[in-house]
């Protein structure tokens, strides 16, 4: 009468082997890294065939996986969680290593141990790692930037990105200090790239083969982009164009020292003085309107090319520095973009402005963001592929926007990999992300899923994504609605002969 | 006819044509196959030369069913010995080829359909005469007929496929040929193929293939070689995988017809030779024997296990040895037999040498005399696991006394041919298949990833057993549930990245509407006499939140449109909805109204059938009015009452109204306008199917995939099997029709239980509680076999209200109630049990199965199913006995305590 019990139980312990057969894409998978280095995406035959093995999926895991102090936050749910993301056929998991965590107490001196212990769980599951570089402070959970870091800023407030009326955003440091000896005469990148170093040499054992891939952070919340909207009111409603983030003393000298050279001194003052603010609309003041917007002058062309290259030259400075460092290893680096929507179906874009892409109805400023990535042979990471325009206030398209920078990567030849946007426990998206992953023809072919904690695992979410999972792995039914007697299959097999 | 000025040009065939063509009809075979292959990559060859191998082997396997025993027993030292049989299944591909080309002089034709797999194929079919109407086949005229054919009733003859020695390679071809003279006036002919082995039918996409000999037939899509012009095969693949893509039926519409100009005289015929494959899949039952014996070593006090079968190919065990007694999986000290690894140190893999003459293979295991017993399963290099009837096999092994212990023979498995040659069905490997595929221009691979994605669960299927994807689920919600628990309670954890500009999403639900989230539980939300207040919606509005509180999630209202009849399954004009229930700004209000109490609305839509406004010139009611102004072509054919000029229904009809044609392109997309009107204009957030059962499955899919339900059930109601007014015990058969929409139409929908509904009625009548448990341990109803997809009740307004068509057996409506409320499937609460004395004690069921988290997908163990008592735990959460016999739960891991109590039945909860 227990049969139903003593099944379940003489699998699980007899057979292991046979969970395997879920999970050997994994391996599969880790085996093609290093190819994709040398992988090269031609854009006449627009195609490669390289991963019609499908996709890879990582899911995040929590942003305060470690405590400030170092140590892992409930180990036995984060245990479990990987124990079913590993059933579940998911390749591994992807890792934020805190800036303020690891390098907390003093320069150069790091503390690796609660990260090492997540990696040995990690390879100890089987699973993959791919690990984000974090150079970036997080509100919420709160790890902040290192002590040091913090009283650099003290001693000098502009090493910050700071707005045009001072306010200033502290989340990490202004790309404009990159090659400005602040911390005892060292200068920021030289501190990211001894700080990947060391992370280096600390996990030279999983390099390669448990540790698949890098995310080194760019700026903002990992993101290539300016801090346009922090001080946003009420995200949640119409947003607004967000503002430009010039005004810390070394990006006015930038500025005013490029507007000499092209001979527009009177142009190196300052910012633009006819936007709008944070929240408001791109109609309101002269400078994002549709039609003749200061935007489209010669002087707005001259500041948005130069606070666009400003950007693009940063991220340069850090995926060159850590593609250099990782390049003797099996792993591939990435940087994040970000998906700027908000008012993409307006003529000039603001909110992507104010971020520093300029790109505008009239120009593709992707194309050279991109080919900076295409450069230092590293990956794309795309958040937003979860988002439907109509979900969205009128203006906004992610969905166009995802395509035109997906466009630039097919392009050049840059490997996407995806992200949702939207915290898990939103139950939306799961077929727009599917829709986005399996189109493109391999172009994107990572997913790095975000992320894990309660509402990941919660029954309203985790089936939904447990069932994305399997499809994406070519499995249209999801797990348990498997139908679960030979009657069933005799019926699909029907069905196909129907079809026949 | 219009198309005679083109005719000169078009009248020549294939084989006519020279013999150029032929390679790039060849040529033609070659991608659907791959594409076809790629589906279930583990099956079959990389490309079309390969592809049958494994059929020959399957002849060979099904006639080699009989085993000698093993011939290396010395019979005095056998100290076991069994054979075991083996069934598997297995899926094997071919083609069905459909070739009409010109024969001897012009006027004669010659329409050839064969098969590239092995069976005993019949052609079943029957022609169309030009000026015939409606869809109804007619028997063709005797000279069509080839030898051998049978006639069957008045419509139609049957015809044995013969082997046909023309194939290439030495293929398996049966094929028929019927030679026509096309000045008769046969309009088309069609068929479908039978395979009298397997007495299953092959049709085309659910309906009669058709070969259309005049123009008429228009766009139907059941049509080959409807693809007319000149359209030579492209000689890339970029115009099939256009054709693939589309389709979610594969529906190779090949090429087309090679035409050229050809000396005909024909007048009246535009007719064109043409040559299209279709895929096929056959699942063939294949059985074979695996044979066991033991024997003492005659130097030792070892074992020698021999293992032989008649198994094709690399056959793997997967072996432990017990110890002591125990069943405890150990794996055995070094030495291992060769080709042995080690897995994951819990057990070994040992490849089974293949025998010399190639009729399987064999292997030999010694084992330590303190050995008790011998587990293990096979792998078939398909990835497929053979075990015990859902047990690891396990042979047993005596105790041995001690005697000389001579040394070890190294002797582990060293068998049959050492050559590790190739058997004729040796299968390539998986990344063989994938570089021959990536040697194909680019475009196909996204097509072939479309298609692998639709058909995907076939593949899944093959590789793993059905338990091992149970256990594995069980475990992933397992582990989910514990880390959700933990990471709940912990306030450190915070779940968002700071997103840059966070927003309401609202949640798509297109990827769950079979379901819902899972843990949904139904109110049918009237009866049969609700529409005689005139004023239901209004009455129903007052009571959204005592459904709320008691633990609701879906309410399902009654039909909602203008109606012939007062209850609304007579509808008439799909966009009026003004009904006897109210107006349509009632039910507005009232779908709004229970949105703010939670509660998602399900929409009662008739799309069998409906009613007409207007009759046609023979006095016929089948034209329509309103909005949807169909005329008689959105009716089906063949039910003469309503004169449809449709094609067949592609279901049972229902008589009492015209049946609507799914199959028109318009009907659908008027339905689909309709769906999605409903869901934005009145806010319903899914759909009750009425009569689903008279049209295909695949149209459902398609309703529900354009109008994104939360939620959707089908009415699937048919009856159960008898014997002599006895319910049979086994309702397998009945479940698989149910289980068969539900696939039909993708899963998107559930479907109500009403085979379970059915066995409770013999259960609590006869006290029969045997009958709760099917022969393998399972719930008898669909709930047994497809969960998430069974939406189990007991009443509704057709079986009981004042119609009780089938009533529920009286006053063991709560027995009825304990057992779907407490077990897996989304449960449905009929209104007037609800509003009755019962309603105490559903409620304490409901908030129980919402306290526990039972689900649609939860799992139930059957612990007793005797006459007087049933007996079941969901979940290690809940315990529930039904019937009079006695029935506790043992106190294990958990301690219960009793929940709910009634007549007849006990519910607990873990504490």
């Amino acid at each position: 009468k227990n049969r139903v019990c003593s099944t379940h139980s003489r699998n699980m312990r007899g057979c292991n082997d046979r969970s395997c057969g879920c999970t050997l894409r994994a391996a599969k998978a880790a085996d093609a890294v290093p190819a994709e280095k040398v992988f090269e995406y031609s854009s006449s035959s627009g195609a490669s065939l390289k991963s019609m093995d499908g996709m890879r999926v990582f899911v995040g895991l929590p942003l305060d996986v470690l405590s400030e102090g170092g140590k892992v936050n409930h180990e036995k749910a984060i245990g479990a969680g990987l124990r079913a993301l590993k059933l579940m056929g998911a390749d591994g998991v992807e890792l934020p290593v805190w800036w303020g965590i690891a390098e907390k107490e003093a320069m150069g001196k790091y503390d690796w141990s609660g990260y090492l212990a997540i990696a040995e769980l990690v390879q100890k599951m089987g699973l993959k790692l791919h690990v984000s570089l974090c150079f970036h402070a997080s509100s919420k959970p709160k790890i902040p930037l290192p002590e040091w870091v913090s009283q650099a800023g003290q001693a000098d407030p502009s090493i910050f990105f700071t707005d045009r009326v001072g306010r200033q955003f502290k989340g990490c440091l202004s790309l404009a200090v990159d090659d400005v000896p602040i911390f005892d005469g060292k200068s920021p990148i030289q501190v990211y790239q001894e700080f990947c170093e060391s992370f280096k040499s600390s996990f030279a054992g999983f390099m390669g083969s448990t540790i698949t891939g890098i995310t080194v952070g760019l700026g903002p919340d990992g993101e290539l982009r300016y801090p346009s909207s922090h001080l946003a009111a009420k995200p949640n409603n119409n947003p607004g164009v967000g503002e430009f983030q010039c005004y810390d003393k070394y990006m006015l000298s930038h500025l005013k020292q490029h507007a000499e050279e092209t001979g527009n001194p009177l142009w190196g003052l300052g910012g633009p003085h006819d936007v709008p603010h944070y929240d408001q609309a791109p109609s309101v003041n002269t400078f994002f309107k549709d039609e003749g917007g200061s935007w489209e002058t010669t002087y707005g062309d001259f500041f948005l090319s130069w606070y666009s290259s400003q950007l693009i030259a940063h991220g340069n400075r850090i995926l060159s520095c850590a593609s250099s460092t990782f390049s003797d290893n099996l792993v591939t680096v990435s940087g994040k973009l970000p998906l700027v929507y908000s008012w993409y179906k307006t003529q000039s874009h603001p909110s992507e402005l104010t971020a520093g892409f300029y790109n505008t109805a009239n120009r593709n400023g992707y194309e050279a963001v991109v080919d900076m990535f295409a450069k230092n042979s590293c990956r794309l990471i795309l958040p937003g592929m979860d988002l439907l325009d109509e979900h969205q206030p009128s203006g906004s398209s992610p969905q166009s926007l995802l395509a035109q920078i997906k466009g630039s990567c097919r392009k050049h030849g840059v490997r996407v990999s995806g992200q949702n946007l939207s915290v898990s426990g939103v139950t939306a998206g799961f077929g727009e992300m599917k829709k986005n992953l399996l189109e493109d023809n391999g172009l994107v072919d990572l997913f790095m899923y975000q992320r894990m904690g309660a509402d990941f695992f919660s029954p309203k979410h985790f089936p939904l994504f447990t069932e994305f999972v399997r499809s994406l792995n070519q499995l249209d039914l999801d797990e348990d609605d498997m139908p679960q007697g030979e009657g069933v299959m005799r019926s699909i097999q029907a069905k196909a002969e129907a079809q026949a | 006819m219009s198309s005679m000025a083109l005719e000169p040009l078009l009248h020549h065939t294939l084989r006519q044509s020279s013999p150029k063509i032929h390679p790039v009809k060849h040529r033609k075979s070659v991608p659907f196959s791959v594409n076809f292959n790629s589906r279930p990559v583990k099956i079959g060859g990389s490309l079309s030369l390969s592809r049958f191998k494994p059929h020959k082997s399957l002849s060979v396997i099904a006639c080699s069913a009989t085993t000698t025993l093993p011939k290396t027993s010395e019979s005095t030292d056998v100290i076991y010995s069994e054979t075991f049989q083996l069934t598997r299944v297995e899926k094997v591909e071919g083609k069905i080829h459909v070739r009409l080309d010109q024969g001897k002089d012009g006027d004669h034709w010659q329409l050839t359909v064969g098969c590239s797999l092995p069976g005993k194929w019949v052609l079943h079919w029957g022609v169309h005469y030009v000026g015939d109407v409606g869809s109804e086949w007619d028997q063709p005229p005797n000279e069509m007929r080839p030898p051998g054919s049978i006639a069957v009733k008045d419509y139609a003859v049957q015809t044995p496929l013969r082997k046909s020695s023309a194939s290439d390679g030495g293929e398996c071809l049966h094929e028929v040929h019927i030679d026509f003279n096309c000045n008769s006036k046969i309009a088309a002919i069609n068929f479908v193929l039978k395979d009298e082995e397997t007495k299953s039918w092959y049709r085309h996409k659910g309906r009669d293939f058709v070969v259309p000999l005049v123009e008429y037939l228009g766009d139907r899509d059941n049509v080959l070689g409807a693809k007319r012009g000149f359209d030579f095969w492209p000689g890339t693949f970029g115009e099939l995988s256009k054709v693939l893509l589309k389709a979610e039926e594969p529906q190779p519409k090949a090429g087309g017809g090679v035409a050229a100009s050809a000396g005909s005289t024909q007048a009246n015929r535009l007719l064109e030779g043409f040559y299209e494959e279709l895929p096929l899949v056959k699942k063939v039952p294949l059985c074979n024997t695996l044979t066991v014996s033991v024997r003492k070593s005659p130097e030792s006090a070892q074992k020698l296990v021999h293992l032989e079968t008649d198994l094709p190919g690399d056959v793997v065990v997967h072996w432990g040895v017990c110890r002591d007694g125990t069943k405890k999986w150990e794996v055995p000290p070094a030495p291992h037999p060769s080709d042995t690894e080690i897995f994951k140190n819990k057990a070994l893999r040992t490849r089974l040498q293949i025998k010399k003459d190639g009729s399987g293979a064999e292997g030999f295991f010694t084992l330590g005399k303190e050995t008790t017993g011998f587990p293990f399963v096979l792998k078939l290099n398909d990835g497929t696991w053979l075990n015990n009837k859902g047990d690891d096999y396990f042979i047993p092994l005596p105790a041995t006394h001690e005697e000389n212990l001579s040394e070890e023979k190294e002797a582990y498995i060293s068998t049959g041919s050492p050559s590790g040659s190739i058997t004729t069905d040796e299968k390539p490997s998986i990344e063989g298949q994938e570089v021959a595929q990536t040697t194909f221009t680019d475009g196909i691979i996204k097509e072939i990833r479309n298609i692998v994605t639709d058909i995907s669960s076939e593949r899944k299927w093959k590789t793993k057993s059905k338990e091992a994807q149970e256990s594995i689920l069980h475990e992933i919600e397992r582990l989910a549930a514990e880390a959700y628990s933990i990471f709940r309670s912990s306030s450190t954890t915070f779940l968002e990245e700071p997103v840059q500009e966070p927003k309401e999403v609202e949640p798509t639900i297109a990827i769950s509407s079979g379901t819902g989230t899972g843990f949904e539980i139904l109110c049918q939300g009237f009866n049969w006499e609700s529409h005689k207040s005139g004023r239901w919606y209004l009455e129903l509005q007052e009571k959204a939140a005592e459904l709320a509180s008691l633990g609701f999630t879906v309410i399902w209202l009654p039909p909602p449109t203008e109606s012939v009849s007062p209850e609304g399954y007579m509808p008439k004009d799909l966009y009026n909805l003004n009904s006897r229930y109210g107006t349509i700004e009632e039910l507005k209000a009232v779908v709004t109204r229970f949105h703010e109490v939670g509660i998602k609305v399900l929409g009662d839509v008739v799309l069998n059938h409906r009613c007409a406004h207007y009759k046609n010139q023979n006095g016929i009611w089948n034209i329509f009015g309103g909005r949807l102004n169909w005329d008689d072509r959105a009716v089906v054919a063949d039910d003469p009452h309503f004169q449809g000029r449709g094609n067949k229904s592609s279901g049972d009809n229902f008589h009492a109204a015209p049946n609507i044609d799914h199959s028109q392109d318009f009907v659908r997309k008027d339905i689909k306008e309709w769906l999605c009107w409903l869901r934005k204009d009145i806010g319903y957030d899914g759909w009750r199917l009425d009569f689903v059962r008279g049209f295909w499955g695949g149209y459902v899919k398609d309703y529900i995939e354009a109008s994104k339900p939360y939620f959707a059930v089908g009415e699937y109601w048919d009856s159960l099997s008898y014997t002599y007014g006895e319910m049979d015990y086994n309702q397998d058969a009945h479940r698989q029709r149910i289980i068969d929409w539900i696939n039909a139409a993708g899963g998107t929908a559930g479907a109500f239980d009403v085979t379970t509904k059915g066995i409770l009625h013999a259960v609590l009548q006869r006290c029969e509680y045997w009958r709760l448990s099917d022969p393998k341990g399972k719930p008898p109803g669909v709930v047994g076999w497809w969960p998430s997809r069974a939406v189990t009740f007991i009443e509704n307004h057709d079986t009981g209200s004042t119609q009780g068509h089938w009533r529920f057996p009286g006053g063991k409506e709560m027995q009825g109630y304990a057992y779907i409320l407490t077990h897996p499937g989304t449960p449905a609460v009929f209104y007037d049990h609800l509003f009755s004395h019962y309603q105490p004690e559903i409620s304490a069921l409901i908030s129980l199965r919402n306290r526990k988290k039972v689900s649609c997908r939860s799992t139930v163990k059957i612990v007793k199913a005797d006459r007087d008592v049933y007996a079941a735990v969901i979940d290690d959460e809940v315990a529930m006995k039904i019937g009079p016999g006695h029935y506790e739960p043992q106190s294990g891991p958990q301690q219960w305590s009793v929940a709910v109590e009634g007549n007849d039945y006990k519910v607990w909860e873990a504490l």
